[in-house]
């Protein structure tokens, strides 16, 4: 839509002087080298971008010897869909392990949602106060909720542990989804208050004149025309909680509240568990966010580009 | 009848007075007791000795410190960590810009194609190091194969936990892997923004495609850049879980962040912990404060 449709239906044009190896060239064939060069650039990004995942269904597809031949197979041969079998408990050789990636998984939903519940409830609440109304401390209370952005998980892991510990909360999934929670809050509320302020006021003026309450205008009017500014902060507050390992590798030590990312980690550090499994675990692992992101990828990039750019 | 109107105008501003409070409320108790609390915590304990084994928790003075800076795994989690943060930033900021220029234009299966490229973004860094530490492998890892079937290598290889350098570096590679498609989306949503009429003007000029991209683009792109430079930069300085799974507990590979966890959580040297964390996190917020001035103040380059 830019420069270069235009350069290309005219390519006459006065000043766009063609450089001196492609000037013997028709326009046709300069168009079909930027094409073609244009198709190269993309093939090599999404080489870059896919191909350890390609890998990673490789090796879970084939069997134990089939991964381990040399050179490697680029496609799974012998195909075979063992790997998942055992996961998901079909065969019974590994299925305590079967429980256990199950277990694992449950409370990985279990938590990320929970945090993204908590997270969107809270950030919906605060963000609205402070892109519509006034009260005292208003720019000190959203600067400084917007500041612990810039604090590394150094800053509050350890006291964050001490804290859950001495509340008796280690192995709890409340411990995991108060600590996921209170560092997804400021980027969820400044991608809600950005989306709020963006959002025109005479829709709730003319509720608020007609007397209905905050409460029934925030849901009956805010949050419906807010809905995919509030469905890119809960998306990637689900990614962001998915994807955990170190809080939760402090604050978990058993397979009661363990996340799959800590489960994964551990199957990989024991060097016992085969490729081929631990390939369909991550395989499987990633399935939940990579669904997310390919289906609902418009919110992730419209988010993830509004919380940046402004 | 006045009073009675009197009081229920108080009420109502009263109660238009506290709402925004009311609302701000949660926010505002987790932030101060789940982030500025625990903050504030690690700064007055990492003058503390604090070892859950051995109590009381006392006054330490410096000590932690010198602890911290005689220590020789945590010198080499230091330069290993300036090492992995200058990689990271430069490669995925390269990275980003070049890819946000090639998918700037509109074309067809663009949508998906952008769907498939931040997938690396979306999925977890254990898994993918999972994954890496599987394509890196002595063994029968598709890095050893490849090289070998292009004749680039006479055997197979071990790629980690050898030489240190090659170590750093591959397992950033796993690091900006992820990273990348942030920094690509950042910078693409500035290309975006620019106006075709100033690219048209610059073709009138005569200028080259370069000569724009110098001259037009870059400058109005900066601000992108300098914000896709500091994600990386927090993002690489804080590795962990690329680290954990690649190099394990060694401090061949170490990185401030996994030397942290070991010092507090295997050497429950709990003061030590809170030491390294709060000069981890100066470190972290100044060079963020470098990274942004030298973006934006750095004059054009002619």
């Amino acid at each position: 839509m830019t420069v270069s449709v235009t350069r290309q239906h005219s390519p006459a044009a006065p000043g766009a002087r063609p450089r001196p190896a492609l000037r013997r060239l028709r326009p046709a064939g300069r168009r079909s080298i930027r094409l073609l060069g244009r198709t190269l650039s993309v093939l090599v990004i999404l080489l870059w971008s896919l191909f350890p995942l390609y890998w990673a269904l490789n090796t879970s597809l084939t069997t134990l010897s089939g991964a381990e031949s040399r050179p490697a197979h680029l496609v799974p041969a012998p195909f075979s869909i063992a790997s998942y079998q055992q996961l998901l408990g079909v065969t019974g050789s590994q299925s305590g392990f079967a429980s256990q990636f199950g277990r694992s998984l449950l409370n990985a939903v279990i938590e990320s949602g929970g945090a993204m519940v908590l997270t969107i409830v809270i950030a919906v609440l605060g963000a609205y106060a402070f892109a519509r109304m006034e009260f005292l401390f208003k720019r000190t209370i959203f600067v400084s909720v917007l500041a612990t952005l810039l604090l590394p998980a150094y800053a509050t892991l350890l006291p964050l542990y001490r804290i859950m510990s001495s509340l008796h909360l280690v192995n709890t999934y409340l411990a995991v989804i108060l600590v996921y929670t209170s560092g997804f809050l400021p980027l969820a509320t400044w991608l809600l208050f950005n989306y709020f302020s963006s959002v025109p006021k005479s829709l709730e003026e003319a509720a608020f004149v007609d007397g209905a309450s905050w409460l029934r205008t925030l849901v009956s009017i805010v949050i419906p025309v807010a809905l995919p500014g509030i469905a890119a902060a809960a998306i990637i507050t689900f990614l962001l909680g998915w994807a955990q390992f170190l809080f939760p590798l402090v604050l978990t030590s058993d397979l009661s509240s363990q996340p799959v990312t800590v489960v994964v980690a551990a199957l990989n550090g024991q060097r016992i568990v085969p490729f081929t499994l631990l390939m369909a675990c991550g395989v499987l692992t990633a399935a939940v966010p990579g669904i997310v992101a390919i289906v609902l990828n418009r919110f992730i990039i419209s988010g993830v580009t509004s919380g940046a750019v402004k | 009848m006045t009073v009675v109107q009197a009081g229920a105008g108080r009420r109502r501003a009263r109660h238009g007075h506290l709402l925004p409070w009311m609302l701000v409320a949660p926010l505002v108790l987790f932030i101060a007791l789940l982030s500025l609390y625990p903050t504030a915590a690690t700064t007055v304990e990492s003058f503390f000795r604090v070892s859950p084994l051995d109590p009381p928790t006392r006054f330490n003075g410096l000590a932690n410190y010198r602890a911290l800076f005689a220590n020789s795994a945590v010198t080499t989690s230091w330069v290993n960590t300036v090492v992995y943060a200058a990689v990271g930033v430069v490669a995925s900021t390269i990275l980003g810009i070049a890819g946000a220029v090639a998918l700037k234009r509109r074309f067809r299966f663009r949508g998906i194609i952008l769907a498939l490229v931040i997938l690396p973004w979306a999925l977890p860094a254990v898994d993918e190091a999972v994954i890496w530490n599987w394509m890196y492998d002595p063994n029968y890892g598709v890095v050893n194969s490849v090289l070998h079937s292009l004749h680039l290598i006479g055997g197979y290889h071990v790629y980690l936990g050898l030489d240190r350098w090659l170590t750093v570096v591959l397992i950033e590679v796993v690091q900006v892997w992820q990273m990348t498609p942030l920094s690509f989306l950042i910078i693409l949503a500035a290309l975006q923004s620019i106006s075709p009429d100033l690219y048209e003007a610059a073709q009138v000029d005569g200028a080259s495609a370069w000569r724009m991209f110098r001259r037009v683009t870059l400058p109005l792109i900066r601000p992108a850049i300098a914000v896709a430079a500091v994600q990386s930069l927090v993002l690489s300085f804080n590795v962990f879980d690329q680290v954990y799974v690649l190099n394990g507990k060694a401090p061949l590979g170490s990185s401030l962040m996994l030397q942290t966890y070991l010092t507090t959580f295997q050497n429950l040297d709990f003061g030590g912990g809170y030491a390294l964390s709060l000069l981890v996190t100066l470190a972290t917020v100044l060079l963020s404060a470098g990274v942004i001035v030298l973006i934006y103040r750095k004059p054009v380059a002619t």
